[in-house]
């Protein structure tokens, strides 16, 4: 049987409005900071690759 | 707030990893990997364990029995149990349950062709993965001390594409380029277009029909989130998009795939087709790697529609902003300049920038292609040898063609191949067998000698694929039931005529017009 309090970890507050998010979650705070972090990411392992390889 | 759960489970899991790379570094798997044909990823297995395994044990027992404080340092810290808990998920199904499925499914026989009914139903670790997503968390739950962690799915997928930049050679982007401009531009404003004409007739609200729109239209979940405060859409209409999005979105997930391998398209029209047919960008890349899960070509092409596509929306919430304000007298104005700045996904710049460094010849060769790349300044041991010339001499008069006897005549002068077109030349000429089984065997001796594989972008293919593979079984565990629940009425209605006209002319379009030449 499901969990219904399984089925709250897609829940979002935005503006007020709450919804299940459904994906497409995120811990920070904005896409912006979300994307700036990922390439972050990805330059710290092209560096990785860069210098190890 | 306090993020972090004084929980074992981190620990548990890191000694897990940890057991898992010993007893394969000593031997006690062999068994396994020879029934399971693991051969090929034992250097991941044990490296991979063993790399991330430190890291759960270290932070696990930080997790059990640090002191921990509100701040940054516990927020960021408590996604590691989460993150561990995926990538373990990912582990066990890509090493273990995949292969285990493949091996049964093999047991029965093709069943279509040359193909098994594990490669017609694309039973691969991709789909295997999110599907163990969707099970933890529908069937039994997300346990609390790994819902931070889940969160971070999507950064692995974004960053994996931003790594994809990596791969591209500057032909492949512009070639594929265009085409997506082409295809994604008729079919994401056709979209668009398509579902405001039917809430029109069909007498939706216009806030309804606008951010159903946008999720229709151009990326899913995320243009209807960015798309729903500039039309001002209720809570419920949001809730009634994102579960038509996802209903039609997971469904193509496990469908496109199937019906890619039924029409045995190639890699290029079913990364088109994915890019284009389906909404969501997660599932897109989760259709693209089911399709071809040994390989990333289906997902680099499949990739490049779905920036393009991300990369419209800014223009689709500038459009939905001024149509909107027409049709409601008390909307306020909208800052056109600020919504693009706002809306504008900044990761597809990461992508362009690590396409412009690869393009520098920092990671290859900048001609390579597929990780592969000519250099023929190769060792004497590597040349042709005095034998093996006079072999080839002897049969040259075999070659009728003149490009064909040209290259042959330079690769017995040098007894070594002079340049990437003389290769070219030469493979067709092993590929055609006008030599003997010898000659065609030198011939490919002497390809391989000036190929040469580039180490780091082979490494940037494990890191995407893993990156990717993290990211979706992450994504499975966001799918929940009650999301799927929210769809419903009209716009589920409207959203199932719009999605099935956009994947079937999408497919037509792409069985037309695009080929395997890129």
């Amino acid at each position: 049987m499901t969990d219904t309090r399984s089925q709250d970890i897609d829940l979002q507050e935005e503006a007020g409005a709450k919804f299940h998010r459904g994906s497409a979650l995120s811990i920070f705070k904005s896409d912006r900071r979300e994307d700036f972090m990922a390439l972050m990411l990805a330059l710290l392992i092209a560096l990785g690759v860069y210098l190890f390889l | 707030m306090v993020y972090t759960h004084k929980h074992p489970a981190l620990l548990i899991m890191g000694l897990v990893m940890l057991a898992i790379g010993a007893s394969v570094s000593l031997g006690w798997q062999d068994g396994i990997v020879e029934y399971l044909g693991l051969k090929k990823v034992v250097w991941e297995m044990t490296s991979l364990t063993y790399v991330f395994g430190v890291i759960a044990v270290v932070v696990g027992l930080w997790h059990l029995f640090g002191k921990h404080e509100e701040g940054n340092l516990d927020y960021y810290l408590s996604t590691v149990a989460g993150v561990i808990f995926i990538l373990l998920i990912a582990m066990l199904v890509r090493w273990y349950v995949a292969p285990f499925v493949a091996v049964l499914s093999k047991g029965l026989g093709p069943v279509m062709g040359a193909k098994y009914l594990h490669q017609v139903l694309g039973l691969n670790y991709v789909v295997l993965g999110i599907v163990a997503g969707i099970l933890v968390v529908n069937v039994f739950k997300v346990p609390r001390w790994a819902e931070n962690g889940v969160r971070l799915s999507r950064l692995g997928l974004k960053t994996g594409v931003i790594l994809l930049g990596t791969l591209y050679s500057a032909a492949e982007l512009r070639q594929l380029g265009a085409l997506s401009v082409v295809m994604i531009g008729f079919f994401v404003l056709g979209s668009v277009g398509m579902v405001l004409w039917f809430g029109a007739r069909r007498n939706i609200p216009n806030s309804m029909a606008g951010v159903l729109s946008a999720g229709m239209g151009v990326c899913g979940v995320s243009a209807t989130v960015a798309a729903a405060p500039v039309v001002q859409a209720k809570s419920v209409e949001i809730a009634y998009t994102i579960g038509t999005i996802l209903l039609w979105g997971v469904g193509c997930m496990f469908l496109f795939p199937v019906i890619g391998h039924l029409l045995d398209m190639g890699h290029v029209q079913f990364g088109a087709w994915a890019g284009t047919g389906i909404l969501n960008s997660a599932q897109v890349a989760g259709a693209a790697l089911a399709y071809q899960p040994d390989g990333i070509e289906t997902l680099k092409v499949a990739e490049i529609f779905n920036i393009t596509r991300v990369l419209v929306l800014p223009i689709i919430v500038v459009w939905l902003a001024v149509w909107f304000v027409k049709r409601e007298e008390d909307a306020p104005g909208v800052n056109v300049g600020r919504v693009i700045f706002e809306k504008f996904p900044m990761f597809v710049i990461g992508f362009l920038l690590m396409f412009a460094l690869s393009s520098t010849g920092i990671f290859a060769p900048a001609e390579h292609y597929k990780g592969k790349y000519f250099d023929n300044d190769i060792a004497a041991e590597k040349l042709l040898s005095e034998d093996q010339v006079a072999s080839l001499q002897g049969e040259a008069g075999k070659v009728q063609r003149q490009d064909r006897q040209a290259a042959l005549t330079r690769l017995i002068e040098n007894r070594k191949v002079m340049s990437l077109e003389d290769d070219d030349v030469l493979r067709g000429l092993a590929n055609a067998k006008v030599l003997s089984k010898d000659a065609t065997g030198l011939l490919k001796k002497a390809h391989k000698a000036v190929r040469h594989t580039a180490k780091k972008v082979a490494a940037f293919r494990t890191w995407i694929t893993w990156l990717f593979a993290f990211g979706l079984v992450g994504l499975g565990m966001q799918i929940t039931l009650a999301s799927i629940k929210q769809a419903g009425g009209q716009p589920l209605v409207i959203g199932g005529i719009v999605g099935t006209t956009k994947a079937v002319l999408s497919l037509i379009v792409v069985l037309l017009f695009v080929q395997e030449t890129i």
